[in-house]
């Protein structure tokens, strides 16, 4: 009986569970704050390329544990993960000099891929097309789909490009 | 005598070059001060009056502002030539979701007119392509990745930006021009694609051309606006991008995705540039994670 309480609180924080835990690291210097909320008390700081850990997440922003601070900053100040494949200098050569793009991983494993040779050989199918069109929604279904799901239009304006060009 | 000929041979040469040279001049000439002016979004209305004015007048194809039904048909021909190489996941309640997620963010952009299209193919690849006219495909290696409606939603938004904007329109002008000079221009689209065809080069190499990071980067800005206003959780292309970022960048899945594209990283550094604070207002967002389909194999 206790097993499934555990179990149902687990599934209630999944969302946070999920990516708890997880390694990543900073994309750029940032504030830690106490809440979700870019006016919410500072509680840290860290620099780019600092270590830490994701501990949740809430709307853009992801709880995280550094080496001295803990707290929220906004998502997009954090790169998930640790990049694999060791040497990422190496992996950046090998796009440039096209080595990555050969495809020969994909003919060895037989995993279907989607490299340019491939593209440049394509022929036409029209069956496939004919298919692909015969999902096609209309404008009113998709509103419809919408309000099935809670959606509401919001407006907002399109984004300007980057104010603080250079700054990195 | 052998280099005397030789000599000859060259002179002919040179000759041809610089003619072939003058053929291209004002074709060029005209593509890049049209490609500039579309660049700064100014004349977005000056070119669509034309574009009727001269469909009305002229039925010839001018690929410097297609009807919509021109690109629609060019849209058609490389999405045909996608499906070529890789078709369509067999699964009707996966293509009917995602037909539904992408009319309604497109509903939010300028060509909501268009009868867009959306389909999942068959590629383990990472990757995701638009087509002039409305066609967006995404790869089934990339829908894996999704853990909600509001990614998709972020993801699809991407790709619809592209068209809004006419960013492979733009990249096809300005290659077919080099390559063909004003041949093409003029020409009528008929029944059948072989001037489509010629215009878009071998099957479907398009989809793997790059475009500018430019409009990497604008299609991100406006893929996130877009899927806000459809009232998903702003932040779906950038988690995928997140997520994606994971994947080691000699992994063979990507490569042609980071080839093409800017690298996520910074991608997501040029996004938080652009956002700042900006969608700290948006807090009704949703994610949908209850009603993402999810696949069967």
């Amino acid at each position: 009986m206790k097993i499934y309480k555990v179990i149902l609180i687990a599934a209630l924080l999944l969302p946070g569970v999920s990516l708890a835990g997880e390694m990543g690291s900073a994309l750029k210097a940032d504030i830690i704050r106490e809440e979700p909320y870019s006016d919410a008390k500072k509680t840290g700081s860290f620099v780019r390329g600092d270590k830490l850990e994701i501990l949740g997440k809430k709307g853009g922003w992801l709880k995280i544990k550094t080496a001295k601070d803990s707290g929220w900053v906004r998502l997009l100040s954090v790169k998930r993960g640790i990049s694999k494949g060791g040497n990422e200098a190496a992996g950046i050569l090998a796009l440039a000099s096209g080595r990555a793009g050969t495809g020969q991983v994909v003919a060895t494993t037989g995993i279907r891929g989607l490299n340019e040779e491939e593209l440049k050989s394509a022929e036409y199918n029209a069956a496939e097309v004919k298919k692909l069109e015969s999902y096609t929604q209309t404008s009113e279904q998709g509103r419809q789909f919408a309000q099935s799901g809670g959606l509401e239009s919001v407006i907002f304006p399109y984004l300007p490009e980057s104010q603080n060009k250079g700054e990195k | 005598m052998r280099s005397l000929y030789s000599i000859l041979i060259f002179m002919l040469a040179i000759v041809m070059l610089q003619a072939c040279a003058n053929d291209f001049g004002a074709a060029l000439n005209e593509v890049v001060k049209s490609s500039t002016s579309w660049e700064t979004g100014t004349d977005s209305k000056e070119a669509s009056s034309t574009n009727t004015a001269k469909s009305e007048s002229k039925p010839a194809f001018n690929l410097l502002s297609p009807s919509r039904q021109e690109e629609i048909q060019i849209g058609r021909q490389i999405t045909g030539n996608l499906l070529g190489a890789a078709p369509l996941v067999n699964d009707e309640e996966l293509q009917n979701y995602v037909n539904k997620v992408g009319r309604w963010v497109a509903n939010q952009g300028e060509r909501a007119d268009l009868p867009w299209h959306f389909g999942v193919i068959e590629s383990e690849d990472i990757n995701a392509f638009a087509a002039p006219g409305g066609y967006v495909v995404i790869t089934k290696g990339l829908y894996r990745k999704m853990e909600n409606e509001a990614q998709l939603a972020g993801v699809l938004s991407h790709e619809i930006a592209h068209v809004i904007r006419s960013h492979h329109l733009k990249i096809l002008q300005k290659t077919q021009l080099l390559n063909f000079g004003s041949d093409l221009l003029g020409k009528q689209l008929g029944r059948d694609n072989q001037v489509i065809q010629k215009l878009i080069g071998s099957g479907a190499e398009v989809c793997a051309r790059s475009l500018d990071k430019s409009a990497e980067f604008e299609a991100d800005r406006m893929g996130v606006v877009l899927t806000t206003r459809a009232g998903y959780e702003p932040f779906g292309l950038p988690e995928v991008l997140q997520i994606i970022g994971q994947t080691g960048r000699d992994e063979s899945r990507v490569a042609l995705l980071f080839k093409t594209h800017p690298l996520p990283d910074d991608r997501l550094v040029k996004l938080d540039d652009a956002i700042g604070n900006r969608l700290d207002s948006i807090k009704d967002g949703k994610t949908l994670g209850e009603r993402f389909y999810r696949l069967r194999n």
